[in-house]
């Protein structure tokens, strides 16, 4: 993680989302990267994960987002332990016209507390702002929700969006981006971000040492 | 019978998404992502039903869904893995209670400790800071199951680190002779050895390395085919008795004495073709956990391919005229096509078909032996590594064992425990429980020993009086090591060695130990390949392999390919490093476009290879080809 310049720097995180189904999880992220990429294709299909970058003007940081979408395994409450390792931030999503869907998002959050590293950055996400006629999720009570949890020493953001017309969504990264233990993963003291172990380099599968002598043929 | 040929299928995902360049004039609506198909969530049909999430299951779920198959993947457990699963110390206790219960086929006599620390409320350690693998394996560097890791991104959800260290336990003392070796060559530069047993090692190396296909090495290959391999090396290379154990046992990490010539070659040349693939060593070992971890990533690739997952849900029933299957919540879905049941989790009602599919079958023991220390045993290890092979050859523990012990050592560095812990997997051949129990003691005894005099920090200390007093037991105990040499043989530690978790459990399978069975399959043979009489719709699983590496893996997961699909030429037929090509000039998966494009075109041309012809290729399973000789 070498900042490429002096004045910029450059760090990676992992996001993963989490939220009841059909709440908009998958189109908000769609919005955060279609947003900024006019050639963006809708279909993700093959790709490991997403990923989006921003800039933080103030600090000069420009943030990867790594973001892993449950891939619908959430549904049947099949998440692997795997999708939570090592995960930096998280949201989790709601629908303000739907109130089971932020009973659920508080579940999520009583999983993540289970289940994620100490310390990850929840940010609590209420999706379909554009139908706010439709609103059945009031605000204040999120609001009580969200300052009961960060008094127990909790970092939870909170924001609302609509990923239909884009309102917000980008806002939801830079807030979480701001949030994010940027310093310490620079300064390569990513550890305390993460879990268990110490930090080792690992070898890249797709970066071979030296070619073995049979692929010489493409 | 029907069978999904690539006609009756839907498109595959491959020719859904063509890999030409694509750029849409209008952004695309985003109906269908606010909105999740209405498909998945009343999910009423499927083509295949598989049922275990273990890592033969896994990747066979991820080639289907790529080829847009419609699978339903479900566990009667509420993690993944199956057979194959990383297991935290909780879930470990609950697994032997199944276990010892009868509820999980194919394990049994499962016995376990743990000790009392951790369950106190001011532990520094908690149960899932731990990470148990129920069937530990290490990934050489040239392996097929690596080359579909890379083909298929799946890597991308995984850590890898490298393993060199391979230590063997001969006269009573451990050695890693060619530990950080910097090339072949110097894998043998140990400098006990004279001139002419180096010299003879390298003619041997060279002779090993040399093209399968080469007249001359087929010519001694086919005179040898039955020739016990520590014999040939002898006779052939003059190599004497404590250099033919490394090769067979700690290079060739085989498991019995006298193995055919060929094979023992096979396993050697795995060891020496894998060396300076990606580094100075032949093996790697994935994070956080081995088999259990790549399940999980193969299930994610599988359910991003568009496949179903419920874990903690069994199969009740099964109509086959009506080909409904009856879930534990109740639910009910239609299987179009094919069931695949692993061995654990085979319902009531299809079990006295597996017992007559299995009846005529040889069976094999595994027999393990699974210790976590408060030790992080980097005495064993390179400077950068977390992990570590040790091998005791036959003959060569106090027990007199007449099959080997590989062991597989991991401290907190690679993620399955806290820092300055680690687990100590040992695996037994002896396929005499009561025996091989007495074995892995045996090993363990040395290990604890050799750990404990390796670790102590103060050479005084070491050498103090009150060290050279009896054991416990009433005899001295024995040990040495390649770092304090013979003057510390009757060294009694005073330290002992603190163990959090003891684990033993005894595991069948009827895959070969040679794993000629699954390289091979027949009708004959393999579990896979022979139908239930009256329900020619359901596939069996094998249980896991005994083998430390993940060979044979990937052709398993062929053979049941072809078992539903007819043949297994599109298995992984996808090219994502094209669309990664596409998104590279928007900036959109910022992959570089060096090693990783080049290599996926190699390595489809290997895939082509291994399916269409004979030829000797570094990523075929080892021994594909030596052993048919």
């Amino acid at each position: 993680m070498a900042s490429s310049t002096d004045t910029t720097r450059f760090a990676q995180f992992k996001l993963v989302l989490l939220g009841e189904s059909a709440v908009g999880k998958s189109s908000i992220v769609h919005r955060f990267v279609k947003n900024t990429f006019d050639n963006f294709r809708e279909s993700t299909i093959g790709a490991a994960f997403l990923t989006q970058t921003i800039t933080l003007p103030e600090s000069k940081t420009t943030i990867k987002f790594e973001i892993w979408d449950t891939a619908g395994q959430e549904r049947y409450k099949s998440l692997a332990p795997m999708y939570y390792r090592n995960a930096h931030a998280a949201l989790c999503v709601y629908d303000i016209t739907n109130p089971s869907s932020f009973t659920k998002a508080q579940d999520w959050i009583k999983e993540l507390k289970k289940q994620a590293p100490e310390g990850i950055v929840i940010c609590l996400v209420g999706n379909k702002l554009d139908l706010s006629e439709e609103r059945q999720v009031d605000e204040q009570e999120v609001l009580q929700y969200v300052q009961e949890l960060n008094h127990q020493e909790n970092n939870v953001l909170w924001a609302e969006c609509s990923a239909k017309s884009g309102e917000g969504v980008l806002d939801i990264f830079n807030k979480i981006g701001r949030a994010l233990p940027v310093e310490e993963v620079i300064n390569g003291a990513s550890s305390r971000a993460r879990q268990v172990g110490s930090r080792k380099p690992g070898v890249d599968l797709a970066r071979q040492a030296h070619s073995p002598q049979n692929s010489g043929c493409c | 019978m029907t069978s999904l040929n690539k006609v009756e299928r839907r498109k595959s995902v491959a020719e859904r998404s063509p890999s030409v360049s694509y750029t849409p004039d209008v952004i695309p609506h985003l109906a269908g992502l606010e909105k999740p198909q209405a498909h998945s969530l009343l999910l009423d049909e499927c083509d295949v039903l598989i049922m275990g999430t273990g890592l033969v299951e896994s990747i066979l779920a991820a080639s289907l869904s790529w080829q847009g198959v419609d699978v339903l993947h479900i566990d009667n457990k509420t993690c993944y893995g199956d057979s194959n699963s990383t297991l935290t110390i909780e879930q470990i206790k609950s697994w032997c209670q199944e276990v010892n219960g009868g509820k999980i086929q194919h394990f049994e006599d499962a016995q376990v400790y743990v000790s009392g620390e951790l369950s106190l409320p001011t532990s520094k350690y908690k149960s899932k800071d731990y990470g148990i693998d129920l069937t530990p394996k290490v990934m050489f560097a040239q392996s097929d199951l690596l080359s579909l890791l890379v083909k298929s991104r799946v890597y991308k959800y995984l850590e890898f680190q490298s393993l060199s260290n391979f230590h063997i336990f001969e006269n009573d003392s451990f050695a890693a002779k060619f530990s950080n070796p910097t090339s072949k060559e110097e894998i043998f530069t140990d400098q006990s050895l004279s001139l002419v047993t180096k010299r003879y090692l390298m003619k041997f190396l060279k002779f090993v390395l040399q093209d399968n296909n080469d007249e001359d090495k087929r010519q001694v290959l086919t005179e040898n085919a039955k020739v016990p391999i520590e014999e040939f090396l002898k006779k052939k290379f003059n190599l004497e008795k404590s250099q033919i154990n490394e090769l067979v046992y700690s290079i060739g990490l085989a498991t019995k004495e006298s193995s055919k010539t060929p094979e023992a070659l096979a396993r050697i040349r795995r060891y020496l073709t894998s060396f300076n693939v990606y580094g100075n060593f032949p093996v790697l070992v994935s994070k956080y956990g081995g088999p259990g971890e790549i399940s999980q990533g193969f299930c994610r690739s599988a359910a991003v391919g568009g496949s179903t997952y419920k874990l903690n849900t069994t199969l009740v029933d099964y109509d086959p005229s009506q080909k409904v299957a009856k879930f534990s919540d109740k639910s009910s879905v239609r299987i179009n096509e094919k069931l695949v049941v692993s061995p654990t989790q085979i319902p009531k009602f299809l079990q006295t078909s597996y017992n007559e599919i299995t009846e005529a079958l040889p069976m094999k023991n595994i027999n393990r032996l699974v210790v976590v220390v408060k030790k992080d045993c980097k005495e064993w290890m390179s400077n950068s590594e977390s992990s570590a092979v040790v091998v005791f050859p036959p003959h060569s523990l106090p027990s007199d064992n007449s099959k080997g012990i590989q062991a597989l050592v991991q401290n907190g560095g690679s993620g399955v425990c806290p820092d300055g812990h680690s687990i100590w997997y040992l695996t037994s051949f002896e396929q005499d429980k009561a025996k091989a129990k007495l074995d892995l003691q045996s090993a363990l005894d040395k290990m604890e020993a050799a750990i404990l005099r390796e670790s102590s920090n103060n050479l005084d200390d070491v050498l103090g009086e009150e060290d050279f007093v009896i054991s416990e037991r009433g005899t001295p105990v024995v040990v040495n090591s390649v770092k304090l040499g013979k003057s510390l043989q009757n060294f009694v530690p005073k330290e002992k060695l603190e163990i959090i978790c003891k684990l033993g459990y005894v595991q069948q399978t009827y895959v070969a130990n040679d794993l000629s069975n699954v390289l091979n399959p027949t009708k004959d043979n393999n579990v896979t390949l022979r139908k239930p009489k009256d329900c020619g719709e359901i596939i069996f699983t094998n249980m896991p392999s005994a083998e430390i590496s993940y060979d044979g893996i990937v052709s398993e997961c062929k053979t049941l390919y072809s078992s539903i699909t007819g043949a297994d030429d599109d298995f992984f037929d996808v090219d994502f490093e094209d669309e990664d090509d596409t998104f590279d000039g928007a900036g959109f998966h910022q992959q570089p476009q060096t090693v990783s494009t080049i290599k996926a075109n190699a390595l489809t041309d290997d895939e082509n290879a291994i399916a269409s012809s004979d030829e000797d290729d570094h990523n075929e399973p080892f021994g594909a080809n030596e052993m048919e000789l």
